[in-house]
C-alpha cells in the first residue's frame, strides 16, 4: 500500500470517501472551473451534483476520478492523496470506483455480458470470478436473462443499467455516475437512481451528476449545488432547496 | 501483470488485427515491399562481395628476392676483380643465397596478418613460366637465356592478400622484410575493389535505413488507426483502472503479428523472384557463380524476423505511449 493511502474497507462511517479542502482548478486556457471548493463525502453517502451548464460539475468530478489535477487544495479520494498521487497510480485509484457515463460507453461488438466481464479482465479477474460476478452484478440491475444480447438490441434505460452492472462488478467503494438519466426516458430515468439507491444502502458511497430537479426532488438526498465553480447549497438533508 | 491477464490481452492482439484485417493488410503489404527490397540489396551486396572477392583472388602480388640473378643483372650491386666469383659477385653483396633462404623468406611474409597465402617460385620456374607463357613456339631465339648468360628473373613470391583495403600497409610491411628486392602489384586494382566495397557498403546502409523508417512508419500508422478506432474500448479500460501497459499489450502484439506475416510472405516472395532472376541470368550469361537462395535463406528470414518484429514493436509502442500521454488518459469526454 502507498504512503498516502489509506486501507479504504478500514474508513470509518464517519470519515469521508471525498475530501475537498480548498481545492481550486484553472485550466490553461485560462477559464476558472473551480474556486476554493471545501466539502467532504462521507461513507454510504449519497449525493446529487447539481448546476448549470459551465457550473463546475464536470471539473468536480474529473478531479475525484483524478482526470485532472487541482492547481491549489488538497483531494483526498477512497484514502487516495490525490494532490500527490503519480501518474503511475491513477489505475489503483480508479480500481476503487465504479464509472457510469451518460453515454453508456458499451462496446458494440460485445454482448451484454462481455461488456461487464470487460472490466473484470482489466483487475486480472480469472473466468470462475468473472462468471460469478457478472450474472451477480446482471441480476443485480435486472437483466440476468439479457446476458447474450447485444447492445443494440437493447433499450436506453437496459444499456444504462448494462453500465452500472460495468460499474459494480469490481465490488467498488464509490459509484461515479454523470448524468446516467441523461439519455433515457423518464421512467427508466427513476428506475435507475433507485438501482443506485440500493447499491448505495448496501454501503456504496454514490456521488451522481444530474439535471433532472424531479429525480432530486423525490430522491431524498444531500444536493451539493455548484454555480461559477463554488460550491452555492450543500443540502445534507435531501430534496432540491 | 498476472499471467491471464498476459493471455488476455494477447488473445485481444489476435482479435483487433483480425477486426482490422484490412488496414493490416495495407500495411503487411507495404512491409513485404520493403523487406523484399531489403532483402534484395543484402542479396546484390552479398553477390558483389563474392564477385570482389574472386578479384581479389586474382590481384596477385609478386614479391622479388635479393638473389643471385639480382645480384648478376642488377645495378646495385658492384663487381668486383678480387674475392669474387667468377661474375665478380662477393657472397655478401646479395641475401638470398639458396631456396632455404628464400622460402624462410616466404614464410615471414606469410606471417603478415593480412597475407592469406605466399606461393615460392624459384628463378627456374619463373624462367619455365616464362618460357611457357610468352615464348612459346619461340624458344629457339632466346635459348641465349639460360644458356649463355643464365637466368635473369629473380626468385619470388606470389602473394594474396585478406583484404584489399589494408593493401598499401601490407606493401610496406613486405618492402621492410631484408632480403625483398622489388615488387609488383596492381594498386589500382586494389583502389577500385576497396572504393567498389565502400560503395556498396554505404549504398546498403542509406537503403536498410531508410526502408527500417518507412517500416516504422508504416506499422505506427496502422496502429495509431486502429488505436482510433478502439478510443471507445480504451477510454472504459482507463475507466475501471486499467494500467498503460494493459492498454497497450493488444496494440503491441498486433504490431508484432504483422511483422511476423510480412516476414513470412516477404520470405517466399524474394524466393520466388530471386530464383526467377537468378535462372534468367544464369542463361543468359552462362554464369553459375551466382549466389544460391539456400545460403541466405535463414539469414534473411532472420533479418526479416527482426524488422517486423522490431517495427511493429517499436511502431506501435510509440504510437499508444504518445496517444495515452495525450488523450488516453481523458475519458468523460470522448
Amino acid at each position: 500500500m502507498e504512503e498516502n493511502q489509506i486501507d479504504i474497507q478500514n474508513i470509518p462511517d464517519d470519515k469521508p470517501v471525498i475530501e475537498f479542502k480548498g481545492v481550486s482548478k484553472t485550466y490553461p486556457s485560462g477559464t476558472h472551473a473551480l474556486d476554493d471548493v471545501n466539502i467532504r463525502i462521507n461513507k454510504g453517502e449519497f449525493a446529487f451534483v447539481v448546476g448549470s451548464s459551465g457550473a463546475g460539475k464536470s471539473t468536480f468530478m474529473k478531479l475525484i476520478m483524478r482526470e485532472e489535477k487541482a492547481n491549489t487544495g488538497t483531494i483526498m479520494v477512497n484514502g487516495f492523496n490525490l494532490t500527490k498521487m503519480r501518474r503511475k497510480n491513477i489505475p489503483k485509484l480508479r480500481r476503487t470506483m465504479g464509472i457510469v457515463f451518460q453515454d453508456f460507453r458499451l462496446i458494440p461488438k460485445m454482448n451484454v455480458f462481455d461488456n461487464v466481464a470487460f472490466a473484470m479482465h482489466v483487475v486480472g479477474a480469472n473466468k470462475r470470478e468473472i462468471r460469478k460476478e457478472v450474472s451477480k452484478a446482471l441480476s443485480k440491475v435486472g437483466l440476468g436473462e439479457k446476458a447474450r444480447s447485444m447492445p443494440t438490441e437493447l433499450s436506453g434505460g437496459e444499456q444504462q443499467r448494462v453500465g452500472l452492472a460495468r460499474a459494480l462488478v469490481n465490488s467498488p467503494d464509490l459509484i461515479i455516475a454523470d448524468e446516467p438519466t441523461g439519455n433515457v426516458d423518464p421512467n427508466m430515468s427513476y428506475e435507475i437512481v433507485s438501482l443506485l439507491t440500493e447499491i448505495n444502502k448496501r454501503g456504496t458511497t454514490v456521488l451522481m451528476v444530474t439535471h433532472d430537479h424531479n429525480l432530486v426532488r423525490d430522491f431524498k438526498h444531500r444536493v451539493i449545488m455548484l454555480d461559477s465553480g463554488r460550491i452555492v447549497a450543500d443540502n445534507l438533508g435531501g430534496g432540491e432547496q | 501483470m498476472k499471467a491471464r491477464s498476459f493471455r488476455y490481452l494477447i488473445g485481444e492482439g489476435f482479435k483487433g488485427a483480425w477486426a482490422n484485417r484490412l488496414m493490416s493488410l495495407a500495411s503487411i503489404g507495404v512491409l513485404v515491399a520493403c523487406m523484399v527490397i531489403i532483402g534484395l540489396a543484402l542479396l546484390i551486396s552479398q553477390n558483389i562481395s563474392r564477385a570482389l572477392g574472386k578479384l581479389e583472388q586474382q590481384n596477385v602480388v609478386m614479391v622479388y628476392m635479393k638473389d643471385y640473378s639480382w645480384a648478376l643483372y642488377g645495378d646495385e650491386v658492384e663487381k668486383v676483380s678480387e674475392g669474387g666469383d667468377q661474375n665478380g659477385i662477393l657472397p655478401d653483396s646479395y641475401v638470398i643465397h639458396n631456396d632455404e633462404e628464400a622460402k624462410a623468406l616466404c614464410d615471414k611474409i606469410a606471417a603478415l596478418p593480412n597475407v592469406e597465402s605466399v606461393e615460392y617460385i624459384s628463378g627456374e620456374e619463373g624462367l619455365q613460366s616464362v618460357k611457357k607463357n610468352m615464348l612459346e613456339g619461340q624458344e629457339q631465339y632466346f635459348s641465349f637465356l639460360d644458356e649463355e648468360y643464365g637466368n635473369p628473373l629473380s626468385s619470388a613470391a606470389k602473394v594474396i592478400m585478406k583484404d584489399m583495403s589494408g593493401f598499401n600497409a601490407t606493401i610496406e610491411q613486405i618492402k621492410s622484410i631484408e632480403g625483398v628486392q622489388s615488387i609488383k602489384a596492381q594498386d589500382d586494382l586494389a583502389d577500385r575493389i576497396n572504393s567498389v566495397k565502400k560503395g556498396v557498403l554505404v549504398a546498403g546502409i542509406w537503403i536498410i535505413s531508410i526502408l527500417l523508417v518507412i517500416s516504422l512508419v508504416v506499422v505506427s500508422n496502422t496502429i495509431r488507426i486502429t488505436m482510433y478506432s478502439r478510443k471507445l474500448e480504451i477510454s472504459i479500460m482507463k475507466a475501471v483502472g486499467a494500467t498503460d501497459a494493459f492498454v497497450r499489450i493488444p496494440f503491441v502484439v498486433e504490431g508484432i503479428l504483422i511483422g511476423i506475416l510480412s516476414a513470412g510472405i516477404a520470405e517466399g516472395l524474394l524466393y520466388f523472384c530471386y530464383r526467377v532472376a537468378t535462372e534468367t541470368i544464369s542463361q543468359t550469361l552462362g554464369t553459375t557463380d551466382i549466389v544460391k537462395y539456400s545460403e541466405m535463406v535463414f539469414y534473411l528470414l532472420g533479418v526479416f524476423l527482426v524488422i517486423g518484429v522490431l517495427a511493429g514493436a517499436i511502431g506501435s509502442f510509440i504510437m499508444i505511449g504518445k496517444y495515452l500521454r495525450r488523450e488516453g488518459s481523458e475519458f468523460s469526454a470522448i
